[in-house]
């Protein structure tokens, strides 16, 4: 009796701690998105709980000033493939790393991580300069195609694989004939799926919220980002903060979309380790 | 021969307007805030066969976004606005066409537009880099019904009486404590205000200068904070610009965009409630200035679209009719000043109010540092206002400050 | 003999086709990464408003870096307030993905998705939202206060230094914490589970296998978590950089050091320093990483046995 007490009340103290971070990590949330029916001015002088009638309006306002749509496709046609290209150069260069002593390696793989650790804002102009010379402003190849030298992607998944994936797997792929190139698409890289859709999750969401460099590099409106029209929403003098904040929320949308899908193959993953 | 002319000018009417479709131009515009596009349509009018295309740049990061293009001389617009707080940068920096020469000779329009608009829009040689179509006049706006109740009036001239000097404002101030009213919505506002007492800008050659008025400044901000004159906040916090629609705040010390932007769209109960009176000085601050990129390819109609909304007396009536925006051409302020009055304003004219100010030409005394040294004056005063720092403290801060900001200034 | 070196040989090659695997990302980094790197380092030794012609000065810039007060102010600030926010927030994901792995919790996704919805919230919506709660007399927090009749409310939140300094921590924390914990967890997902089997028939309480089986193994994902942590934690910007100011009011306590950055260059238009403190700023990163990379080596030295 006294057990099954004991066991029970550890489980409501643990329930409580959950549902406590739970609710901090919801609230700011909803008040976002409940914050996207009301007006500015209600916005900025009280706190708003329920949700207001000012949707409409807040749209009106929005599409008056930018063609979110527009920056919507944008922002996909950024993040996907930068996505994509992360979760699977990030793979084959951290296979790299973590399985073939080759020379320079340790060398090597200290440049990957320098590569993140110089500050972004003073670079952004030689960023521009840069793209200037390739032809490449107002265009969405220096960002899609940066995915490839993600640096956070190649350090995570080394130390995944170094941990998941032993020697004597590889060999006896050797044994049966498989090239280098064959091991990574067929064994490790369903074998660290996991850890490449927990990289894909957050580096979508920091190329979709990427906000300086597509301001910068795109001089034509048409090309900007959701992240420089939610912006260019706000306004100078008058704060059209309802549209902002509707802006905000549809942008949201797809980021729960990507998690959700790359959620999946995290759980997944965990079914296969178990059956090894 | 006559119809041989007829026809000659028949032919040239027709493949006129085709050569001008074929050329159409397209005119690159930057701006930090989206006012500048209403004028898009009426210049369109005019001018059918140019293309305006204005991309608007969020003023936080104008700047990082217009260094890269103008550094690299390759993907600037052909006008870009600069906001008052690096203006003068800008105009500095030589990348603005000089107006003042052929063949802009904008000297044929300055008559007619406010001095200070020329006055920060010209280089340190005189020239006109750039022109602004607003003008920002200084006012304090205040509660009608609050001012009826407490001072016995609320006839904008009776009020600006009352509140002719900083000591008046004080005064005034208290008695406001003694009604539960706080006088202010926050004592910030007013430096905009107390700028206009300096006799030096900030900088004189190359060396800061600390004006008597900004220190006078400073004790005004502790008496304020002391006393709880006012709402505790910093401009544009939440409970900042609910003041417009509370019960016990009495009064902006504001110019004309904070009339456009804070109170006029917010007031819903307190509609007609609102008036402007004079401060202790008229004043001006603010405002949005363009030029243009000194090898734009485009400087022809880049002129024409400057003067359309700088120059144009008929573009800034109809501009200003429409929006309620005080603009910068002395003959466009008169028209309006003669229309009718403001809802929110009780029936007061704003046009006429603030030509009134304009005449007693209100200083300016803007420099290329305004930007930060007025950030971190700001911040000293704040701690010393609130106790904790000492005035020595507090100036000894300022000063370090500016220095780690601007390292070429002399500051002793 | 000749077999052996030919095995050799194609041992060698073999090694060598990770060569070829990284080649991609260092093509691309070449390309897009390295040339704002240099052309930053090689801006530090300019003099430069961003519009004027730039002019050499050597290491002046560098001189003026390692006297001044404010980039050392900054440079502790930052660490500060990734310390107060990294600590937490390790601790707490450690402990929800303790409990997410040994529990089987209803609804584990849910709570494991939603811990990591404030990191979709822009920075300037934090700030508005915390200006909210705590800026005047009348906000929320105050409101409440008062209503408690708190002695002293209501505060002025935001003169506070170590409030400020502390609500910029909590809220890093607030945001990265269940990044945090599903990292770790990708992390112990990826250990074989036969070795908790092995565990749980020696009668190890989960307790136990936690901090004996698990955090050993899962330690290439804590020491990627730590050193990525450093990274970011010392770039440190939008957050602080939108609850104030962008001063790091009140009296700088809240100014990281790429904040000081920004404000050098792009408020200041003082390029070249700007540039000087970027690079000051990664050789501090660069230590500070080298420095827990050793430091978490030596601790586990025993079990890193390949």
């Amino acid at each position: 009796m006294a057990i099954r007490k004991k066991v029970k009340s550890s489980t409501i103290v643990m329930y409580v701690f959950l549902i406590l971070l739970l609710l901090l990590s919801i609230v700011p949330f909803y008040l976002v998105v409940i914050n996207s029916t009301h007006s500015s001015f209600d916005i900025v002088t009280k706190l708003n709980l329920l949700p207001g009638k000012s949707m409409g309006e807040n749209y009106t306002t929005m599409q008056s000033h930018v063609n979110i749509w527009k920056g919507f496709l944008n922002s996909l046609l950024i993040a996907v493939p930068y996505t994509a290209f992360t979760g699977y150069f990030g793979a084959l260069t951290a296979f790299g790393f973590a399985k073939y002593r080759f020379k320079g390696r340790n060398i090597l793989f200290g440049v990957v991580l320098a590569s993140m650790m110089i500050p972004a804002q003073v670079s952004i102009i030689g960023f521009y300069q840069l793209n200037l010379k390739l032809h490449l402003l107002n265009s969405y190849i220096p960002f899609a195609i940066t995915g490839i030298s993600n640096a956070t992607a190649v350090f995570f998944l080394r130390g995944i694989i170094e941990q998941s994936i032993p020697n004597s797997m590889m060999e006896a792929a050797r044994l049966e004939g498989c090239s280098e190139f064959m091991i990574f698409n067929r064994i490790v890289l369903p074998c660290v799926t996991p850890g490449v859709a927990t990289m894909c999750i957050f580096n979508f969401v920091s190329c979709w919220n990427n906000y300086i460099g597509p301001l910068i590099i795109m001089t034509d409106s048409e090309k900007y980002t959701m992240p420089v029209m939610i912006a260019m929403i706000k306004g100078l003098y008058l704060t059209n903060y309802g549209a902002m904040y509707l802006a905000i929320t549809i942008s949201i949308v797809p980021i729960i979309i990507v998690y959700c899908f790359f959620s999946k193959y995290i759980i997944n993953g965990l079914t296969v380790g178990a059956e090894k | 021969m006559k119809k041989a002319l007829v026809l000659a000018a028949m032919a040239a009417a027709m493949v006129l307007p085709m050569s001008a479709l074929a050329e159409e131009k397209t005119l690159e515009i930057w701006s930090s805030g989206e006012e500048l596009g209403r004028f898009v349509e009426g210049f369109n009018e005019i001018y059918p066969d140019v293309k305006v295309n204005i991309t608007v740049v969020p003023n936080a990061d104008f700047l990082a976004k217009l260094t890269p293009t103008l550094a690299n001389g390759q993907g600037a617009p052909d006008i870009f606005t600069g906001e008052s707080d690096y203006v003068k940068y800008l105009v500095d920096s030589g990348f603005w066409e000089d107006l003042s020469a052929d063949p802009y000779n904008v000297g044929e329009y300055t008559d007619d537009i406010w001095d200070y608009v020329t006055s920060v829009g010209s280089d340190a040689s005189g020239a006109v880099r750039a022109l602004s179509w607003q003008a920002s006049p200084g006012s304090i706006m205040y509660r009608r019904d609050i001012a009826k109740e407490v001072l016995g009036t609320d006839a904008p001239e009776e009020v600006g009486a009352m509140l002719n000097s900083n000591e008046a404002l004080l005064e005034v101030a208290a008695k406001m404590k003694e009604n539960g009213i706080k006088m202010f919505a926050s004592w910030q506002d007013i430096l905009n205000m107390e700028f206009s007492n300096r006799e030096q800008p900030w900088v004189v050659d190359d060396t800061l200068v600390i004006d008597d008025a900004m220190l006078e400044f400073m004790d005004m901000a502790k008496d304020i904070a002391e006393n709880g004159y006012d709402l505790n906040v910093d401009p544009w916090a939440p409970e900042w610009s609910a003041a417009v629609e509370s019960e016990d705040t009495f009064c902006y010390v504001l110019p004309s965009w904070g009339y456009q932007f804070v109170v006029k769209p917010a007031a819903d109960k307190t509609v007609g409630q609102w008036a402007m009176c004079e401060g202790p000085v008229p004043y001006v601050k603010g405002g949005t200035w363009l030029g243009i990129y000194k090898d734009s390819e485009n400087k022809d109609i880049a002129w024409d679209f400057l003067k359309y909304c700088c120059c144009d007396s008929e573009a800034q009536q109809a501009y200003a009719k429409e929006y309620g925006e005080y603009v910068s051409l002395k003959s466009a302020d008169e028209v309006l000043a003669a229309g009718e009055g403001e809802e929110v304003l009780g029936g007061q004219n704003p046009f006429e109010f603030y030509n009134g100010q304009m005449e007693k030409k209100p200083s300016d005394l803007m420099t290329g540092y305004d930007g930060q040294i007025n950030t971190v004056f700001l911040s000293a005063t704040k701690d010393y206002a609130t106790g904790i720092l000492s005035k020595e403290e507090a100036i000894e801060q300022f000063k370090e400050d500016v220095a780690t900001a601007y390292a070429e200034l002399t500051v002793d | 003999m000749l077999p052996k070196t030919g095995k050799k040989k194609k041992l060698k090659n073999r090694e060598n086709s990770g060569l070829v695997f990284i080649s991609p990302f260092f093509l691309v980094f070449a390309v897009f990464g390295l040339y704002p790197v240099i052309y930053t380092i090689y801006l530090s030794f300019y003099k430069w408003d961003g519009l004027a012609p730039s002019v050499f000065i050597g290491i002046k810039n560098f001189h003026r870096l390692l006297t001044d007060k404010v980039f050392f102010l900054s440079v502790w600030n930052t660490f500060r307030i990734w310390v107060c926010n990294f600590i937490p927030q390790m601790l707490l994901a450690l402990v929800l993905s303790a409990i997410f792995t040994f529990n089987k919790l209803k609804g584990m996704k849910f709570f494991r998705a939603a811990y990591y919805l404030p990191n979709l919230i822009t920075a300037a919506s934090v700030g508005l939202l915390f200006n909210l709660l705590f800026d005047g007399d009348k906000s929320v927090v105050n409101y409440i206060l008062t209503i408690l009749k708190v002695p002293g409310a209501p505060f002025q939140f935001f003169n506070s230094g170590i409030f400020t300094t502390g609500l910029v921590s909590y809220i890093q924390c607030w945001m990265w914490f269940g990044y945090t914990t599903v990292i770790i967890m990708a992390g112990i997902t990826a250990i074989d589970s036969s070795v908790y089997d092995a565990a749980m028939v020696d009668g190890a309480s989960k307790m136990q296998t936690y901090i004996y089986i698990t955090m050993p193994l899962i330690k290439p994902t804590l020491v990627y978590m730590m050193i990525t942590s450093i990274i970011g934690g010392m770039q440190l910007f939008d957050v602080p950089a939108t609850l104030t100011n962008g001063l790091g009011d009140p009296r700088k306590s809240i100014l990281t050091t790429s904040m000081y950055l920004y404000n050098q260059g792009f408020k200041s238009h003082n390029y070249g320093y700007a540039s000087a403190i970027s690079v000051g700023l990664f050789v501090i990163i660069a230590i500070l990483s080298i420095f827990s990379f050793r430091a978490m080596q030596n601790k586990g030295g025993t079990q890193d046995g390949n």
